[in-house]
């Protein structure tokens, strides 16, 4: 497929419109009794466009960006999935919109009822006791998680002593931040095979552990299949298993983390339960805990009494409040829209199209490049592009040249137990048609030369981007621009005087 | 494609999972199709009484405004909202751009010189500055105004639970809210607080002119500023008074109150502590024919390269809502948002103004400046029931500010107001009228 970026050499908004000093219309109003130290004296300098401007500014901008409706997007454990256009109609409703979290419950019945069902249902998908929707991401959940693992030995006298998260090398880098962030230690168990080495893991817990986080399917696509083992294993310490959902989409209606033993869990919404990523975010990050853990989940809790839905605060145990209002509700609503579509035959067929899906790419890949772990593997596999050093060229290299396809590249170096590693997940609802340009994609991309490979991207709106230099000389504002061009000015030779214009 | 992996049924490849986990059903019923589904939710979203039905005066950290069309309308690109985490530049400099254009702005609009590409929301933003400020400073004591919304102060005592750090509440004047600075100086020189925040405008709705001498009380130990972004548009950037971090809720720029979620959080710094921020940063460069280019940077202080070292453990953050912000900013233009603000204030002046004299309110509670909001207390009776007869006016009075978790110490019953953009003055003349009826007291006898 031949593909060309647009590339519109769109300056920022304040270089289309410089913004006017004074401002033509100030605050004349004065605001009663305040002080006069308080008044705003360096006037806001900002541009004022005119509609027209904003539009062709951000539209431009839109083209010299891959989304999912133009572009696949191989990101391992990333799960970037079609995200229904109705999801977002529904959203804007007013009815959903237009809901401030402070009104009155007996105005707010539907939005109660909208989380009451999205915790109910991801109870049951999950097979844990309880769910909130208050964390905002997934690795937010995390760190709610963790303060609940907490919480919980410090009521059972045991804080002191448990001090450790123990994961996977294998582990998401929030799971090690995250454990960081709740006051706790961590220690990273090696990996055998791609999967959690149980001996290892045996010799590892003990009364200091706190919990054990893992992902399962893992990070290198395998399904851990002593989880029974582990589960063992850490109960028998006393510990906590912690599941990091971000790979839920692998087992739906097959398995849960309920059913594996696992005591508290997070999911992504904006994963498994197709709400956009929002070119990084909004997420939402469903935590679902079992028995022992549900009493410290974060108030309020959605409950029903009769017909009428209520904000329950009367949870002596929980940790209170980890975010304002209740959850990124508008991307709650989106996954209720998206599990409602689906149901349960639905939601199956998702695991296994996307299992199938993966199945199928990594062993069509596995023919140009090494697949270090065993052949079956969940919703995403990992290869190495080891053997390309010998040209001198590097999966970066690799992954700018796929973008040169039209294709989003997959996630690359990580996990780090591979050298030179990239994880594909290419999700259900890749059609095979997509699945097999992806393949045709990628082997015009590894059988490239040497040359053209490191210099991709292309065919994009800039050629590789200097990201030494980025870091080295930083400029993270316009501000900071500002103050370049006034040093770069300092240093040019003076301007010699005008030679006086000879008179005619 | 299974005939090709030489698969004889779907079930072999989930042959990894023993059956000893395996499930046979969820148990969540029968999918629907789209009209189905668009149905079902309509139907529940029906049992919503959406803020445009009353007249709406509720406002804390979130607000309902006139969201020009042009905001959503960019948001609904497909190339931004669906687009990932811009990892890969070269096939991201539009969301790249545009989160470039945010953090400019928010470093306008505090005065201070880096600003992140957002953080959940104002609270959880003020929990990482407080865990930053833990970075920059020795202790383990953070100093936060009694005054400050207990939703806040509960996001903050839970970002402070893993490290151990204790939080301590600075008092304020009983009859002006103003901040107590003698006891944060009396405080701050035990030695042991590593950070001080305080909110502006703050839990009443005050513009405290003690804020502006914080600084200087503080000295080293860095201060934290919580400040509406409207309000800045009219006030003293936080930087001009010595505020080493600023953080804010951005939802009131061109984003929907939509129950609380999502928000966005804003958080700016100083140059000198940008290696300890937490948070994605864009910054500018070149690609390799010297076009100018933007790409994340910095990426060494986050989880997926530091690991337990990073400096938070933030992936997803609010990307989208930055992208709001800086449209919604843009197309009103800064000379109109300072009129809004005036405007806000200027209503919430003349309807306490009117409240006042009503038996049974104090309003304003505090003898202090204020903007948009302003807090009174129910000399009699509890909050809750005058919002509730409020509500069979159709008004949404405001919102208590007592904290409704049981073990919660009872203080006065505290109700912020908050005129929003739609307000009329007939509004504000049905907000009087019904007061003065919610507030009547109930003659013996009466039947």
């Amino acid at each position: 497929m031949t593909f060309r970026q647009a590339r519109w050499d769109e300056p920022p908004l304040w270089e289309i419109s410089p913004p006017r000093s004074p401002p033509s219309e100030g605050p004349t109003a004065v605001i009663p009794g305040l002080p006069e130290r308080w008044v705003r004296t360096t006037p806001v300098r900002w541009p004022e466009l005119s509609e027209l401007e904003i539009a062709r500014h951000y539209t431009r901008l839109s083209q010299m960006n891959f989304g999912i409706d133009t572009s696949a997007y191989p990101l391992g454990s990333c799960t970037m999935k079609y995200n229904p256009k109705v999801s977002e109609v529904l959203a804007r409703r007013a009815g959903a919109a237009d809901v401030h979290p402070y009104q009155p419950e007996s105005t707010v019945q539907g939005s109660l009822e909208v989380l009451y069902r999205l915790e109910n249902l991801l109870a049951k998908i999950t097979g844990m006791r309880e769910v909130s929707l208050q964390p905002a991401a997934g690795a937010h959940g995390e760190f709610v998680a963790l303060l609940m693992v907490r919480a919980y030995f410090q009521d059972h006298g045991q804080l002191e002593q448990r001090r450790e998260v123990l994961l996977p090398d294998t582990a998401h880098g929030t799971n090690p931040a995250s454990a960081a962030m709740a006051g706790f230690t961590t220690r990273e168990i090696p990996s055998k095979n791609g999967c959690v080495d149980v001996a290892l893991l045996q010799e590892a817990v003990s009364e200091r552990t706190a919990c054990f986080m893992l992902t399962n399917p893992n990070t290198a696509g395998l399904f851990e299949s002593d989880i029974m083992a582990i589960a063992r294993t850490v109960h028998d310490s006393g510990a906590m298993l912690y599941y990091d959902g971000a790979n839920l989409n692998a087992i739906l209606g097959v398995t849960n983390p309920g059913r594996m033993g696992f005591d508290v869990a997070h999911l992504n919404l904006h994963k498994t339960f197709a709400t956009p990523h929002g070119g990084g975010g909004p997420g939402a990050g469903a935590l679902g805990a079992g028995e022992q853990l549900a009493p410290y989940l974060p108030v309020p809790r959605v409950a029903k009494a009769g017909r009428k839905y209520h904000l329950d605060y009367h949870r002596p145990k929980s940790i209170g409040k980890v975010k304002t209002g209740y959850g990124n509700f508008g991307l709650d609503l989106r996954a209720l829209v998206y599990i409602l579509s689906h149901g349960e035959e639905g939601l199956r067929h998702v695991s296994r199209r996307a299992v199938l899906n993966s199945n199928y790419v990594a062993d069509r890949l596995g023919r140009f490049l090494t697949r270090p772990f065993g052949k079956l593997v969940k919703h995403e596999f990992v290869l190495s592009g080891a053997q390309l050093r010998k040209e001198g060229v590097r999966t970066l290299d690799l992954a700018k040249r796929l973008l040169d396809e039209g294709v989003h590249a997959p996630t690359i170096y990580f996990p780090s137990l591979v050298e030179e590693s990239l994880m594909i997940e290419l999700p259900e609802t890749e059609s095979r048609r997509e699945l097999d340009a992806f393949v045709a994609a990628f082997e015009r991309a590894v059988k490239d030369t040497p040359e053209h490979l490191r210099e991709a991207p292309h065919n994009l709106s800039v050629g590789r981007v200097d990201e030494v230099l980025a870091a080295r000389e930083l400029r993270l504002s316009w501000k900071d621009l500002r103050a370049a061009e006034a040093v770069r000015l300092a240093s040019l030779p003076p301007v010699p005087a005008a030679s006086p214009t000879p008179p005619p | 494609m299974l005939h090709s992996l030489g698969l004889p049924t779907i079930d072999a490849l989930f042959e990894d999972i023993p059956k000893g986990v395996q499930i046979s059903r969820m148990g969540i019923g029968p999918g629907r199709t789209e009209s189905q589904v668009v149905g079902a939710i309509d139907k529940i979203l029906a049992r919503n009484k959406p803020i445009s039905r009353f007249s709406n005066f509720l406002g804390g950290r979130i607000s309902s405004r006139y969201l020009p069309a042009v905001v959503d309308a960019i948001l609904s690109r497909s190339e931004f909202y669906t687009s990932y985490t811009p990892y890969q530049p070269e096939a991201s400099q539009g969301m790249l751009q545009a989160l470039f254009e945010f953090q400019s702005l928010w470093v306008e609009l505090t005065g201070l010189d880096v600003a992140n590409a957002s953080l959940y929301d104002g609270a959880t933003a003020a929990g990482e500055a407080m865990l930053l400020c833990r970075r920059i400073h020795l202790g383990d004591r953070f100093l936060l105004p009694a005054s400050l919304p207990w939703e806040e102060k509960s996001v903050l005592a839970n970002y402070g639970a893993g490290l151990g750090l204790k939080l301590a509440e600075i008092p304020f004047d009983p009859s002006t809210g103003r901040l107590d600075l003698e006891w944060v100086d009396r405080e701050v020189r035990v030695g042991d607080v590593f950070g001080v925040l305080a909110d502006v405008p703050n839990g009443f709705g005050l513009v405290d002119e003690r804020l502006l001498d914080l600084k200087g009380t503080v000295g080293t130990v860095p201060l934290v500023v919580s400040a509406d972004p409207l309000s800045l548009t009219v006030l003293q950037p936080p930087g001009e008074y010595g505020a080493d971090i600023v953080v804010g809720e951005g939802q009131g720029f061109g984003m929907a109150p939509s129950f609380g979620g999502p928000l966005l959080g804003l958080m700016a710094c100083r140059h000198e502590h940008v290696r300890l921020m937490p948070g994605r940063l864009v910054g500018a460069t070149q690609d390799v024919h010297g076009r100018r280019a933007y790409t994340l940077t910095l990426q060494t202080r986050e989880q997926h390269i530091r690991r337990s070292r990073a400096t938070s453990n933030i992936c997803t953050n609010e990307s989208l809502l930055a992208l709001a912000f800086v449209v919604y900013a843009t197309s009103v233009g800064p000379a109109r948002l300072a009129r809004l603000q005036t405007d806000l204030a200027e209503k919430a002046h003349e309807l306490a103004a009117s409240l006042a004299g009503i038996d049974g309110l104090t309003v304003p509670r505090f003898n202090a400046p204020y903007l948009g909001e302003f807090a009174m207390e129910l000399t009699q009776g509890n909050a809750t029931g005058f919002l509730d007869r409020m509500l069979a006016k159709g008004i949404l009075a405001g919102h208590s500010l007592s904290d409704p978790r049981p073990a919660a110490r009872s203080g006065p019953e505290l109700v912020l107001v908050a005129p929003s953009q739609s307000t009329r003055a007939r509004d504000s003349r049905k907000y009087v009228t019904a007061a003065r009826e919610a507030l009547r007291p109930v003659s013996v006898g009466a039947v």
